[in-house]
């Protein structure tokens, strides 16, 4: 599981309701994405493209539980969210709707908006091929990266609950 | 083992769990608001396609909206009801107040069990002596709904130790404010906190609640107080199912131990933008507003509104600001009814809500303009959940958001009380 592009880089503690806004959470996906971030950054849902790295701070999308706010990171198919930290449901979350996210203590340092980011997400190495300069993310516990595999929770979820080999 | 590795072994069938053992276990309350509910039962139909295995413990409350002020509203409970039909599970509808005083208070939250939730603050029911720890709609709807069970990580705990006694204008809510102050947001990430010490164990049932109420802000799975006599004593009074009770053991090893002490505490006030931003109420004093609110998971409380009426007694609630009142459940509206509360607060200005949630998230009410803020008992405070992202929200005891109400502006509650 690869990922590379541009970085967009983003602050601490951005609660879900900055992410998905509560008055957004039934419309449908294409009005969702036009205001994703936008309170963080205007220019986000306006020019995000496809295999964009979102960098966080620490304790990415605090608040709701709701899966919405990962599953709107990752409608705008951004490559990976390489973060600091994520809040506990955030990173569940993440995986078990199949989008790629590490956690980087440090990322943030090294890093600037638009800088050319590569991702090796099982390995965790991180290139910022604007500056050359490498990191090493914290290991992915094998089972969530089993869940990344297999695409989320749910086309799992049998093997899980022990109701299929 | 503590007591939340006791309940996580015997639901997962095995003898001991250790900190980052990950389990599968069965679950015994799932928990559904109107808002996620919608969102897990659309993934549950439209992507899991399977039966309902133990509908009677799934429990879905409307909470965000007591009467559908949109068409778009009415619809989501529309579906949400046919939802709740077709898989036979139970249903709170409009009115029945807050969806985790419902819960508790319609006897679904037993000691030593698994709760799950698609509100964040599920935690709030290790005060019932449970695990308790909201998940996302693709656990709830891919592995609760059809299977009875959900992965977990067991976390590390870490003791917070309490003690001291509040001077007066000071509560709970003040105590459990500053404590997220300190402990800052994402300062207990992935932890499962033990709340102790002689000043837990002296607090009544629903003044407990105050503190694993905090435990999502501050990062961590789940917050709980060991069940003793006092939260048995409570759960008889709402359910005659057994249940049994887990506490840790005495010998159990904990990660941390954090000490605070309350005696020296002034009352609090979280200010914008975030939970974490906690000031003494001085700094803050005569900050406008224009609305003050008594609702939300840990407000809303019959203790909330006895300590509105010891400041709104005699006085007026201030011409340019509203105060809502929001009873968590149609048990508190019942309670402050017979105590006179609801005519007091009423002839006061005040304006009574149905049991709901309120302003949290400004579903049915609490949506204000870039220009306005209000004091509350909420949760939380992030920009974006009350209408326009520059509306500011502040969080403050029921003392503190009533002495606000009677002054239009923030307000010390301890200028109101005769004993100054």
């Amino acid at each position: 599981m690869q990922a590379r592009g541009r970085c967009w880089k983003f602050g601490d503690n951005i609660p879900t309701d900055m992410i998905v806004r509560t008055d957004m959470i039934f419309k449908p996906w294409p009005e969702i994405l036009k205001h994703v971030l936008e309170t963080c950054n205007p220019e986000f849902p306006a020019n995000v493209k496809p295999g964009d790295i979102v960098v966080t701070g620490k304790h990415f999308g605090q608040s709701s539980g709701r899966a919405i706010a990962a599953k709107a990171m990752k409608q705008t198919k951004i490559g990976c969210i390489v973060a600091e930290g994520f809040a506990r449901t955030f990173y569940r979350n993440g995986f078990e709707i199949g989008l790629p996210i590490l956690e980087c203590p440090g990322i943030t340092e090294h890093v600037s908006d638009g800088d050319v980011l590569s991702v090796d997400v099982e390995s965790g190495k991180i290139v910022n091929e604007t500056t050359g300069y490498e990191l090493q993310a914290k290991p992915t516990p094998p089972f969530l990266l089993d869940m990344l595999k297999a695409g989320g929770l749910i086309p799992m979820a049998e093997r899980l609950a022990g109701e299929r080999s | 083992m503590n007591m939340i590795e006791k309940i996580l072994a015997r639901a997962s069938g095995r003898k001991a769990v250790a900190p980052d053992d990950v389990v599968v276990a069965n679950v015994d309350c799932l928990l559904l608001h109107d808002l996620s509910g919608y969102l897990t039962g659309r993934v549950f139909e439209k992507e899991v396609r399977r039966p309902m295995r133990y509908p009677e413990r799934v429990v879905m409350i409307f909470d965000h909206h007591f009467c559908p002020p949109s068409e778009e509203g009415a619809l989501v409970l529309q579906e949400n009801r046919a939802f709740a039909r077709r898989h036979g599970i139970n249903l709170f509808d409009c009115g029945n107040g807050n969806t985790h005083h419902v819960a508790v208070r319609n006897g679904f939250i037993r000691p030593g069990t698994v709760v799950v939730g698609s509100d964040s603050h599920t935690p709030i029911h290790g005060t019932v002596g449970c695990f308790a720890t909201g998940l996302g709609n693709d656990s709830h709807a891919g592995t609760v709904m059809p299977f009875g069970k959900a992965w977990f990580k067991v976390p590390e705990t870490i003791q917070v130790r309490l003690t001291g006694t509040h001077r007066p204008g000071v509560t709970p809510r003040d105590a459990a404010l500053w404590l997220t102050g300190q402990i800052g947001e994402g300062g207990a990430i992935y932890k499962s906190l033990e709340f102790s010490g002689p000043y837990i164990e002296q607090l009544d049932f629903w003044d407990r609640w105050l503190f694993p109420h905090i435990v999502v802000d501050l990062g961590a799975k789940c917050g709980y107080i060991e069940p003793d006599e006092k939260t048995l004593a409570f759960v008889r009074t709402v359910t005659d199912k057994p249940f049994d009770a887990v506490r840790g053991d005495a010998d159990r090893k904990f990660e941390a131990t954090w000490e605070w002490d309350f005696s020296a505490l002034e009352p609090q006030v979280t200010c914008p933008p975030t939970v974490g931003n906690v000031k003494q109420v001085d700094e803050v004093i005569g900050a406008p507003i224009q609305w003050a609110e008594l609702g939300g998971h840990g407000g809303g409380r019959i203790e909330d509104f006895r300590l509105a009426a010891r400041i709104l007694k005699g006085r007026r609630v201030h011409r340019d600001a509203r105060f809502n009142l929001v009873p968590s459940s149609r048990a508190v509206f019942t309670q402050a009814v017979r105590e006179g509360l609801v005519e007091l607060l009423h002839e006061a200005g005040a304006t009574w809500f149905p049991p709901s949630t309120g302003s949290n998230q400004a579903y049915n009410m609490g949506a204000m303009t870039a220009n306005e803020a209000m004091i509350s008992t909420h949760a939380r405070n992030f920009p974006g959940r009350n209408g326009n992202p520059n509306a500011k929200m502040y969080l403050a005891s029921a003392l503190t958001v009533a002495a606000s109400a009677v002054a239009g502006k923030i307000a010390d509650p301890r200028q109101f009380l005769k004993e100054f």
